[in-house]
């Protein structure tokens, strides 16, 4: 009788989906929705450009949206659930490139080698929504923001891996990380300081470059300074500003 | 509930009126729920998933050493009787394989924080064979270097000695659990197990020079011959040896489930009401001798860790009843052994032919299993509460769960009404408390929050 609560809160958390929009209505958390509507075009607009908003899925874990080396088509908008994005070198060893929460989008980075440079992989249950490139870079170019909704989220993802770079310590390359997905667990809703780690150990390691056990070790650590509380998939952090003190050399460069 | 110790509870015709059907809920769902769709896949995937949580449960391994050298009447375990040291040999060359196939799968840096041998007759292995086997568990799982840890063994002092007891705390055993049932000749011949006071307290004093932290006696009421006179002997004896522990167990003849038990004429049987009076004095008798009535069958020293558990909180039910520990993930190793990794429970073939196939083949020998669902874990939280905390907090628990407890539960608690009634817990919108007097029959009470106790396919032994 062990993880009762965090199975709870676990069912809770993976219940909650972006898929509140239908035929007419942009779902809430759509990366493209409110520059759409801001121009005066909705959902029966987009059909009519031709620019289909495919929802796609579900995907059970393990399962890849796309893999790497399919040639380029589309980028997709996670809409539940969390996909890991990996690349696997020449022994098949794997390295983690990033995990991607709803409304966050994957294969951005595709566009230039017009081939996807990595796998996308379901971590539970994934549903994702799927916009034709061709047919986004039409749209885009009658539609200045969503031209400039695609260049902001490009360079977003280009400084995204900063948690790697630099020497830092696994203490505050842990905190970064707590910090910054809490933002954007609070970003779409949650409770403030309430997240649920739909990737395992192994991938929250393997991320930031670090030991399994160290991740283990330092959240512990963390525990027992009473900075959060594990249990089970689920992290509730207690005192948000000593955390964020701790990894304020990387998230402040 | 209050921890001080208390025989006024005890309320004969209360008692006696629900004398019924219950699991003892050591899991939830009970085990005969398991299905035979649950194979080794599912256990590895729960194992994989139990690796990747940001930090990891600790780990507890139960070893199942299913021989005993002649069948005592009464008992209704998986086990089988020979007097041929040599299927041990056998039975290790498959325990040591089946260790080799699972302990990889488990990431090193889980420390092994309780390790339980139970029968069977654990101490059908010899000394040396029992202290190689411990050294090789410390091997394949690190063992915790927490005091804390609970580390424990059932030994038949029968064929036991004093220096059996040293060598295996030595090697790392800090829990005893000794099978006494009952002292009494007559009873002893009525159950064909005999065996003497000096043997039992010459363990004891092995189990204590070699460091044991706590000595449990196993005692059962009900069995052939007991009278409330020999059994106060009996009681008497063993206030007098001073386990920390005492466990006293409702004999249950059901002969058809147990084959075993048609040895035992059932005319030899105290009736329902002198069974009422064994349990009674057991109540009285160990509480007038300063041990605290943890739950159930379970009486422990003040001073006993299970003791400050219950007055803490912090009690946790596991396959072996009362634990101080909680959120470990339990390997069963061997012939029927029950795993719980995550929220998977799965079994072991329950006889030697499947358990050494499927380990010759190289194949883990899980045989079925379960994964709970929401709702288990929702009714499974409920009978934790009952059975360790005897409370439950009505906003805590709906918290926790996302749902509203008087609508979940609406067929709990017109359930529980008429065990309110009777005294035996109170409900109001806030919270759920046993009674002094429901504190004899918790396992009546969790049935009230049993989805499968409506299956009428499923007989429990009687639940006092």
């Amino acid at each position: 009788m062990v993880q009762l609560e965090a199975t709870a809160r676990r069912l809770r958390a993976t219940g909650r989906v972006a898929d509140d929009g239908d035929e007419i209505r942009f779902c809430s958390t759509c990366a493209f929705g409110a520059v759409c509507l801001e121009r005066g075009v909705d959902k029966l607009a987009l059909h009519e450009l031709h620019c289909l908003v495919e929802h796609v899925g579900p995907y059970r874990p393990g399962d890849a949206v796309f893999r790497s080396g399919r040639p380029f088509d589309a980028i997709f908008a996670v809409r539940k659930g969390t996909v890991k994005t990996r690349a696997l070198d020449l022994e098949g060893r794997e390295l983690v490139l990033g995990f991607h929460l709803p409304g966050e989008l994957i294969g951005l980075d595709a566009i230039h080698p017009e081939e996807y440079p990595c796998d996308a992989v379901a971590l539970d249950t994934v549903e994702v929504c799927r916009f034709s490139f061709p047919a986004l870079s039409t749209l885009a170019a009658r539609l200045p923001g969503v031209q400039q909704e695609l260049f902001r989220r490009l360079s977003k993802g280009i400084g995204g891996n900063a948690l790697l770079v630099g020497d830092y310590s696994a203490d505050e390359r842990l905190a970064a990380f707590l910090v910054s997905l809490g933002q954007r667990y609070a970003d779409l809703g949650f409770p403030v300081g309430s997240l649920h780690l739909a990737m395992s150990r192994g991938d929250i390691a393997n991320y930031l470059r670090l030991a399994a056990e160290t991740v283990s070790r330092v959240l512990r650590r963390f525990q027992d300074q009473g900075l959060l509380r594990v249990d089970g998939r689920d992290v509730a952090i207690l005192r948000p500003a000593d955390l964020f003190a701790i990894a304020r050399p990387i998230l402040k460069r | 509930m209050n921890a001080v110790p208390s025989a006024s509870g005890f309320d004969r015709d209360l008692v006696a009126r629900y004398d019924i059907d219950a699991p003892r809920y050591t899991s939830y769902p009970t085990a005969p729920h398991f299905r035979t769709s649950f194979g080794e896949a599912d256990l590895l995937r729960a194992i994989r998933a139990s690796n990747g949580d940001p930090i990891p449960r600790d780990l507890s391994v139960y070893v199942h050493v299913p021989f005993c050298l002649s069948p005592c009447f009464y008992c209704g375990c998986a086990r089988i009787v020979t007097r041929d040291h040599g299927k041990a040999a056998s039975y290790l060359t498959r325990l040591y394989r089946e260790m080799e196939l699972i302990a990889p799968r488990f990431d090193r840096d889980r420390p092994l924080a309780q390790l339980h041998f139970g029968g069977g007759t654990p101490n059908f292995l010899d000394a040396g064979a029992m202290v190689e086997l411990i050294e090789s568990i410390g091997r394949h799982f690190p063992f915790s270097r927490d005091e804390g840890r609970e580390f424990g063994i059932e030994l038949d002092p029968r064929g036991c000695s004093e220096d059996y007891a040293r060598q295996v705390a030595a090697a790392g055993i800090n829990r005893v659990s000794l099978g006494v049932q009952d002292f009494d000749p007559a009873v002893q011949t009525a159950i064909n197990r005999v065996q003497g006071i000096e043997e039992t307290a010459a363990v004891m004093t092995g189990a204590r020079r070699g460091g044991v932290r706590s000595i449990n006696i196993d005692l059962i009421y009900g069995l052939p011959k007991q009278t409330p006179d020999s059994f106060a002997r009996t009681l008497e004896q063993v206030i007098a040896l001073r386990p920390d522990r005492v466990a006293a167990y409702g004999y249950a003849h059901l002969p058809e489930r147990f084959p075993a038990q048609k040895q035992i004429d059932k005319y030899d049987l105290p009736d329902a009401s002198t069974r009422l009076t064994l349990l009674q004095q057991t109540v009285e008798m160990l509480t007038a001798a300063g041990y605290v009535h943890i739950g159930v069958d379970h009486f422990a020293l003040p001073e006993d860790d299970l003791s400050r558990a219950l007055a803490a909180g912090t009690l946790h039910r596991n396959f072996q009843g009362y634990s101080t520990h909680a959120q470990c993930d339990l390997i069963g190793l061997g012939m029927s052994a029950i795993s719980h990794i995550g929220d998977t429970f799965s079994q072991n073939a329950k006889d030697l032919v499947g358990y050494y196939a499927a380990l010759d083949g190289a194949r883990l020998p899980v045989v079925r299993g379960l994964r709970l669902e929401a709702d288990d874990h929702i009714h499974a939280d409920a009978i934790q509460q009952i059975m360790c905390a005897g409370v439950l907090d009505v906003a805590a628990f709906e918290s926790r769960h996302a749902i509203d407890f008087a609508r979940y539960f609406r067929s709990t608690l017109s359930r529980l009404e008429p065990l309110a009634d009777d005294g035996l817990v109170t409900c109001s919108p806030a919270r759920i408390e046993v009674t002094p007097r429901g504190r004899f029959l918790l396992r009546i009470i969790a049935r009230c929050f049993d989805a499968y106790a409506a299956n009428p396919d499923i007989r429990y032994s009687r639940a006092m």
